[in-house]
């Protein structure tokens, strides 16, 4: 009897696991296939996209990347979404850590009252704040325009990061005060009775085993950071200054002038190709820091 | 005033009651509402069972189905909405070539971003396909942290998968699903107004204006900024309440491994 | 407590904003002398002055743009011109003018996605361009307003606060109508339908071979057709009346007749696929339907030619182009014209040498220059000079149809109220039978009664 029920199972069993094989495949093969397919429109000619959008493009046809590159500047724009990803990580990291590490690690006086505000943080979205933003700077510039002669707060690369490093500190101090909370005070202990300072033990001891959830955190980051483009929209006007996003939807803006698809399907897999190829090279790092981090809460 | 001038009148809370008697408001806050809920539930749904399948079971190529569920999550919305766009297509999208083989070749075409009945769902569809990745990869994070001893004990005791997944993984990760609650509010209001920019304009007819669409609309096209803004406080107290009930209802024990 | 006193901190500071709301009173047109203006501050040692024109970029290209205003640089010494041409104008120059960084001179049509000209004219925002009428042209001796063919700069879009005064000066215009393919008019021995009537009987027949009879690009295609019709069922008075949201105008037989038919045309005789998209993104597959035989008939621009282009087509392809049919036999037949407009912003720093510059504009020189892209300026005569498909489409007044002109009178913004909405954008609940005639009408109504107390 027993056997014949053992048996049983291992057939269910192995029902269930073919089904699982089946459900998965499918949700990868829907995810795959509109990703494939914007990579296969970026090489058709324009001709083609009148026609069949599934049909397999007649030739690679390269000259779209380079008119995307040169022709539609987006080569330029990349180098503005580079150095402004990188400046506004810099900065976040070297606010976002130690912040969340003291808010986190140390009682004082209103430490409950900054770990709400940064929650409320949480709820105020971009979107909506971003005009008073902007009035600000504004308001700063004509100020400034006074002492400097020019204003110096728009149309500047750097202010749009220390803006992007501002607006991901609310969810990056969550994340990482809570991947501090779950540490145990023993290492902290045993570095204080060794004599090192607070400092140093942070830099030391909890930062190179937070290191996972730091790549967690830069590539989060990293990814609104590159793919963000109302910000950036509003506070670079110059056309000297736009981001590879926002770039990306001068493209798009067909409306009543020459379509130019293949250069705008291009266009589309230029920025979207650093970030796969970032995120393939984190990806092993990504799960373990969420593993370890602080959002499983 | 459009903000190209200098001139501001104080008008109290005159907005605000426009506002609560505008039949425009409620369409736009019935759709905003459907896609927080059609959203949140499907998303939540489907990335719980996919995480426990993908942590629980061992499976051949699991680390690149992993990869792979992420990738929508890296891509711009610009991306997304193009893609979407094409898939939707009433005559030679994907969808309705795809279901032709069920409903027969001389069947009408779906208009998926067409029929004021159907859009809102689509919309929600291509928010889904975005947003399963991020939460299945949040809840394999707590999902991996429990202990294995506990599920082997568990199926010694005669526990089938069904009753293993809601008496101990569920409540185990129960912090980080009431965190992701709040996440799925806010992501949802930001990202619903990003994939209608840029996928349907709001329409047709304002099948699919949300709250910040709206919000941008008047604005900045109807020259109505005060009013734009009020939308915009309504929208953060809105979502704030929400973000607080749902928190409140979702208050358990915490239980520890 | 905390959880209350941060969220009321973060709720005062956004509620501070919105509690600025739009003001009655209006600085009209006044120029403010701003010194927000760097630019000018710098060069102000040199000689030279700075005009600083912003053009949206469209299907003429951007580069016709750099070619007048060299020859203008060349015609004015001491003259420089910076130009900003973008497909995103409104994104690109907008985040600067609301911190008091105005160009010169904007070319921008009303209309647009953002309805940036609609919000300066809103706001009183715009310097007052009559004077330029009777300004010579530079380098010729006949005054701008003899060159202009009568009526451009009569009509509510140019002389927005119906004052007499013209803010905003007309460029390039074209005419709209109904696009269809004459190849296969052609092969089908099908005639092109000159009323409302043989329309309908057209629109049976091709049923019958799976062709529908009508299509349209986005419900905001429908402004042309809808003024035009206007113009139709009451004469250019009635299209005043109608536009300018007279009481009960919508109630009138005329307007039913109108609302009937667009009903009829569009729950019946519209390609289903159209409203799914008709949107800024995928309006061109609508257009495509035209291309491919699946409709016959869509209102459009002169500028879908060159939209569709690179687009493969069915085979013995040929643009025709035609008014809207009569009502009925002999009766009058529209087209409305659709042009764009330049115009100066209140807070322009040189008004003056902007208004020289539109002058010159429509100087044959200029106009030469821009005729080379297809962009046609309301010069007198500049129709003959044209050919190809353009001289089809700008002879279509000489054949019969009458023009039409003119757009819902702009008012004070009305929160929560926008007319082109209203009318236009309902009619994609028309074709998928969201909204009923009755309802369409209702909110038409509705609408005009919350702006006609708004009207400048």
């Amino acid at each position: 009897m027993i056997t014949d029920n053992r048996s049983r199972r291992g057939v269910s069993d192995k029902l269930y696991k073919g089904f699982i094989y089946v459900v998965l495949i499918a949700l990868a093969v829907i995810i795959l296939i509109p990703v494939l397919w914007a990579f296969m429109a970026s090489v058709k000619q324009d001709s083609e996209f009148y026609g069949n959008p599934w049909a397999l493009p007649l030739g690679i046809h390269l000259q779209n990347f380079a008119d995307a590159w040169l022709k539609a500047k987006m080569g330029s724009f990349m180098l503005n979404s580079v150095l402004v990803t990188a400046i506004a990580l810099g900065l976040l990291l070297i606010v976002a850590l130690p912040a969340s590490y003291v808010l986190s690690r140390f009682k004082f006086r209103g430490n409950a009252f900054l770990n709400m505000m940064f929650m409320a943080g949480l709820f105020i979205n971009v979107n909506y704040i971003v005009v008073p933003i902007f009035l600000m700077l504004n308001n700063g510039d004509k100020a400034l325009r006074g002492i400097l002669g020019h204003p110096v707060l728009l149309n500047n690369l750097f202010v749009l990061a220390v803006v992007y490093a501002a607006m991901s500190l609310p969810f990056t101090i969550y994340l990482m005060s809570g991947y501090f909370k779950s540490l145990p005070k023993e290492f902290e202990e045993a570095a204080s009775v060794d004599g090192a300072g607070n400092f140093r033990t942070m830099v030391q001891i909890i930062m190179p085993m937070a290191k996972p959830s730091i790549v967690t955190v830069i590539l989060f980051n990293f990814l609104s950071y590159w793919n963000e483009y109302i910000i950036s929209m509003t506070l670079l006007t110059k056309p000297t200054f736009k981001t590879l996003p926002v770039g990306l939807m001068n493209l798009m803006a067909a409306q009543k002038s020459a379509v130019q698809y293949g250069q705008m399907y291009a266009g589309l897999v230029l920025v979207m190709l650093p970030t796969l190829i970032i995120y393939i090279l984190v990806q092993k790092k990504l799960t373990q820091g969420m593993t370890m981090g602080g959002l499983k809460g | 005033m459009g903000g190209y001038t200098d001139n501001k009148t104080f008008v109290g809370f005159q907005n605000f009651s426009k506002l609560f008697q505008s039949e425009k408001f409620y369409q736009t806050f019935q759709n905003s509402v459907l896609l927080i809920v059609i959203v949140t539930i499907v998303t939540f749904a489907l990335a719980l069972l996919f995480a426990s399948m993908l942590t629980r079971e061992k499976l051949k190529g699991q680390n690149f189905l992993r990869v792979v569920f992420y990738i929508p999550n890296i891509l711009s919305v610009v991306v997304i909405s193009a893609i979407f766009s094409a898939i939707f297509d009433p005559n030679s999208g994907l969808l309705n070539a795809f279901l032709k083989l069920f409903r027969g070749f001389q069947a009408e075409p779906i208009l998926w971003l067409g029929d004021q009945k159907i859009v809102i769902f689509s919309l929600a569809g291509a928010m889904i396909w975005q947003a399963i990745g991020y939460y299945m990869v949040m809840y394999m994070a707590s999902m991996a942290n429990i202990p294995e001893s506990l599920y082997e004990s568990a199926g010694l005791e005669g526990a089938g998968r069904m009753t293993q997944f809601f008496q101990i993984t569920i409540p185990l990760i129960w912090t980080n699903i009431r965190t992701t609650l709040t996440f799925f509010i806010i992501s949802t209001i930001n990202m619903s107004f990003l994939f209608v920019m840029t996928m349907t304009s709001g329409g047709p007819d304002g099948a699919t204006e949300v709250f910040l669409s709206y919000m941008y609309k008047e604005a900045y096209t109807n020259s109505s900024y005060g009013y734009g803004m009020a939308i915009g406080v309504i929208v953060f107290l809105f979502s704030f309440a929400l973000a607080g009930i749902l928190n409140a209802v979702t208050r358990r024990e915490h239980l520890e491994y | 407590m905390k959880k209350i006193l941060s969220l009321a901190i973060t709720a005062a500071l956004t509620l501070s904003l919105a509690a600025c709301g739009n003001s009655s009173e209006n600085a009209s047109g006044t120029t403010t002398n701003s010194s927000n203006n760097t630019k000018t501050n710098s060069t102000s040692t040199t000689e030279t002055r700075t005009l600083k024109l912003a053009a949206l970029e469209t299907a003429y290209g951007a580069d016709v743009w750099k070619e007048i205003t060299a020859a203008f640089e060349k015609a004015t010494p001491g003259v420089k011109v910076e130009t900003t041409i973008d497909k995103n104008i409104e994104d690109v120059i907008g985040p600067g003018m609301k911190s008091g960084d105005f160009p010169d001179i904007i070319h921008l049509a009303v209309g647009q996605q953002k309805g940036l000209t609609e919000t300066f004219v809103k706001d009183n925002n715009l310097t007052d361009l009559t004077d330029v009428l009777s300004m010579t042209v530079p380098g010729e001796d006949v005054t701008v307003k003899d060159k202009l063919i009568p009526g451009f700069t009569d009509t509510s879009i140019t002389n927005p606060y119906n004052d007499g005064k013209t803010y905003l000066m007309p460029m390039f215009y074209s005419p709209t109508g109904l696009f269809f393919n004459e190849g296969l008019f052609e092969e089908k021995g099908w005639k092109v339908p000159e009323t409302w009537d043989e329309m309908w009987a057209l629109g049976d027949k091709a049923k019958a071979e799976g062709i529908a009879l009508f299509a349209y690009p986005m419900p905001g295609y429908f402004d042309s057709f809808f003024y035009a019709l206007l113009n139709e069922v009451g004469g250019a008075d009635f299209f005043n009346k109608a536009t300018s949201y007279t009481e009960g105008v919508w109630e009138t037989p005329e307007a039913k007749q109108a609302f009937d038919l667009i009903t009829k045309l569009t729950s019946t005789y519209t390609e289903k696929t159209v409203p799914a998209n008709a949107n800024k993104d995928n309006f061109t597959k609508n257009q495509q339907l035209i291309l491919d035989n699946k409709a016959l008939f869509m209102p459009n621009g002169t500028w879908v030619v060159g939209e569709m282009s690179k687009a493969p087509r069915a085979e013995g392809f040929k643009w025709g182009f035609t008014a809207l049919p009569a009502l009925k036999e002999g009766g009058d037949r529209y087209s409305y014209t659709f042009f764009e407009q330049i115009w100066v912003p209140a807070k322009a720093e040189n008004a003056d040498l902007a208004k020289q510059f539109i002058a010159y504009l429509y100087s044959d020189e200029a106009a030469a220059i821009f005729a080379k892209v297809g962009a046609v300026q309301p010069i007198k005569g500049m129709s003959e000079k044209l050919d190809g498909d353009n001289k089809l489409f700008y002879s279509i007044y000489d054949s019969g149809a009458k023009a039409a002109m003119g757009a819902f009178a702009t008012t004070d913004p009305v929160e929560g109220v926008n007319i082109s909405d209203t009318v236009f954008r309902s009619i994609d609940s028309l074709v998928t039978g969201a909204k009923s005639q009755e309802d369409w009408v209702n909110g038409i109504i509705k609408a005009s009664d919350a702006l006609r107390a708004a009207m400048k």
